[in-house]
């Protein structure tokens, strides 16, 4: 009796461990299926030589999934692209991505395996700004520069010498949209904010820059990353005389923010941030996203700079061909990663002599007027960003499409 | 007055979802003695297979009880699989395999349907009801029923039937339940199996509501957990007014206090009552479970 249920046991154990066995080897396949992008897939007569090495610190699991997997298709799209055209100046292009699981620890063990063991000469990411501050300590003590993803103001304000960020910060889009409430005579508005990296920067800054726009914060609400129900912060808004909601996160919440709004029949029209211009928000919120308005980059509606323009032409250009690879427009954060490595793609290309991290800094931080998604770069000493107001719109949101806001 | 209203409104919406987590809870603990830590992932698995189901082009009804069949079928599995090997069913190890089967799970749902939010129609379209100044969405008014009828049928099931019966004598003594003819291990992958419907009901019903992905389950199993204890672990009817009271406590704190302190109340109210009252508020003696 004992023996059997013994040798039960051992068939389970044998059963499971193939069981694992068989994941990890599933795991293992698209894990080599994820790199097949680098430089090794260089076409012959393409580029040749030492590859330069780059890594990428992307959230492809976690919260932040659904930004970093956008990332990731541009970063495999674009390799081959530069490596297929001759790579940098002869040599092709390696991108090594690490998954960080939108966790601030992996980020940081990531950015010291990337700089230890591969010696990357820069470093795209990551996708969150938690993740991007985390790796600081690293990136400073070897000197590596880093082009970030992440909207936080903190990570280009104080300026690193080494730390780059390529989507608009809310220092520039909130006056921009301040401005925008303003000039619709709005006067007071009720502030829904996550209490996570983004909405805290933003709720900052929209606090110390409202009384500048004649705007009155009459109720301020905060929610937690992963909420699932804003009734009671809705609730108060709408009692609380605002003309307009202005909520500020980059989360999967804002959708429930808006139904929760419609479904409490809060007539007040709805102001987002940049964080919700990704096509999940107008799939989640439904016939509630009608009519919200939100700031961002032109990329949503190249037509936005003008047809005929680089900017358009480098827009329409991404788009198309992403599209093509992925069936699927790409959204605004997949145009971030575009920017990042492009920009040090470029940068690199300039460098005349030893390409290092220190000559490769150099040379990003003297981008002027390169032209890429999210609008015009202009680096310098002083702004890591680039970017200005003249880079954003207005959209509303019309028939689950975006549209220019009047 | 209207606001209160609306502040009620929402913590029953989301007490009954709590309470359909903690029933789970309660009915695999009801049988085993142990904790399910995977039963946030059935929450999970109903929602996002509910909706995979929607998209492959089911009518919504019908996709909605696949996935809450399809999550019961798992939950079978589950225990066939992983905790009927364990020896005398020692709960302690059940625990430790829960765990690792919630990881399990959660990565194979990450794997196979993607790391997206996914969002799903409200089961009824039109807009809410309004009622004294608040307003009641559409899709509450159908947890509330789906939440009656799920506990409904529960009750009926474990008063009426001989299975229920035979639950209820595998929950008061094991080895007394054996002696008199229960086949004890088939009620308790029977357990897991309502367990993980319960969850899965929970996870498409509110799915409308707030979308879903592969990692809602985890927070949603701490919140129905704290519900169970409240209510006293192993007792169906204090599940159900652990889940409510649960669900009203945060809908205050998030109104007349901070909505940030709002996922601390689950916490808080799980501390205290493991150190004021470890048998639930309903609770006697600790005994005559079910």
């Amino acid at each position: 009796m004992r023996g059997r249920r013994l040798r039960l046991q051992m068939a389970y154990l044998i059963a499971a461990l193939a069981a694992a066995l068989a994941l990890t080897i599933v795991a293992a396949g698209c894990g080599s299926g994820d790199s097949g992008g680098s430089g090794s897939s260089a076409s012959p007569g393409a580029a040749s030589g030492e590859p330069i090495k780059v890594g990428a610190i992307l959230s492809l699991t976690g919260t932040y999934a659904g930004l970093g997997e956008g990332e990731k298709n541009v970063i495999d799209m674009e390799v081959k692209r530069i490596n297929d055209a001759g790579g940098i100046n002869g040599r092709p292009l390696e991108v090594i991505v690490e998954d960080d699981a939108t966790d601030e620890a992996k980020a940081a063990a990531a950015a010291a395996k990337l700089i230890e063991q591969d010696e990357v000469v820069a470093i795209l990411g990551a996708t969150g700004s938690g993740q991007t501050m985390a790796m600081r300590g690293d990136v400073d003590r070897a000197g590596v520069p880093q082009v970030s993803m992440a909207g936080a103001t903190a990570i280009t304000n104080p300026v690193d010498p080494l730390v780059f960020a390529t989507p608009w910060s809310n220092t520039i889009v909130v006056p921009f949209t301040l401005q925008y409430l303003k000039d619709q005579g709005i006067t007071k508005i009720g502030l829904i904010s996550d209490s996570g990296g983004f909405g805290k920067d933003g709720q900052a800054i929209i606090s110390a820059e409202a009384p500048n726009y004649g705007i009155e914060i009459v109720d301020d609400e905060t929610f937690n990353p992963g909420d699932t129900d804003m009734s009671a912060q809705l609730t108060k808004i709408k009692s609380s005389g605002a003309e307009a909601i202005l909520m500020w996160t980059a989360g999967a919440e804002a959708a429930t923010i808006v139904k929760n709004a419609a479904d409490l029949g809060t007539d007040l029209p709805i102001y987002g941030s940049h964080g919700i211009a990704r096509r999940e928000f107008i799939e989640g919120a439904g016939a509630a996203a009608e009519g919200i308005t939100l700031p961002a980059g032109k990329i949503l509606m190249p037509e936005a700079y003008g047809e005929g323009t680089e900017a358009f032409t480098v827009a329409t250009d991404f788009i198309d061909r992403y599209t093509a690879a992925y069936g699927e427009a790409p959204s605004t954060f997949a145009g971030y990663a575009y920017d990042a490595l492009n920009l040090v793609v470029e940068a690199a290309k300039k460098v005349q002599g030893d390409l290092t991290p220190e000559s490769l800094r150099d040379a990003i931080e003297q981008t002027t007027g390169w032209v890429g998604t999210g609008g015009t770069f202009n680096f310098t000493a002083e702004d890591h960003n680039g970017l200005t107001v003249d880079d954003l719109t207005m959209y509303q949101i019309k028939d689950g499409d975006w549209s220019q806001a009047q | 007055m209207s606001e209160l209203l609306q502040f009620l409104i929402a913590g029953l919406k989301n007490g009954c979802i709590y309470a359909l987590v903690a029933l789970g809870f309660t009915v695999v603990f009801a049988a085993t003695r142990a904790i399910n830590f995977a039963q946030g992932e059935f929450f999970m698995l109903g929602g996002m297979l509910g909706v995979a189901f929607w998209q492959l082009g089911l009518p919504l009804p019908l996709a909605a009880v696949a996935a809450v069949a399809a999550t019961a079928a798992i939950g079978a599995l589950f225990e066939l699989l992983a905790v009927r090997p364990i020896k005398d069913g020692d709960p302690l190890r059940i625990i430790i395999v829960t765990i690792g089967g919630a990881v399990l799970l959660r990565q194979l749902t990450l794997h196979f349907l993607g790391p997206d939010e996914r969002p799903l129609d409200a089961f009824s379209a039109g807009a809410s009801f309004k009622v004294w100044g608040a307003a009641i969405e559409r899709q509450t008014v159908w947890i509330w029923a789906v939440t009656v009828v799920s506990v409904a049928v529960l009750a009926i099931l474990y008063r009426r039937t001989a299975f229920g019966k035979a639950m209820r004598a595998t929950a008061i003594r094991r080895d007394a339940a054996r002696l008199v003819g229960v086949n004890v291990s088939l009620m308790v992958t029977a357990s897991f199996a309502i367990a993980a419907g319960l969850g899965a009901v929970a996870g498409i019903t509110v799915t409308p509501l707030t979308q879903t992905v592969f990692s809602v389950g985890a927070g949603m199993g701490v919140k129905g957990f704290a519900a169970a204890v409240l209510g006293g672990l192993g007792d169906p009817v204090g599940a159900v007014c652990g889940g409510l009271l649960l669900g009203l406590l945060e809908a205050l704190v998030a109104g007349y206090i901070d909505p940030v302190y709002k996922d601390a109340v689950a916490m808080v109210v799980l501390l205290l009552v493991l150190f004021v009252r470890p048998q639930g508020i309903l609770g006697g003696s600790g005994r005559e479970k079910l």
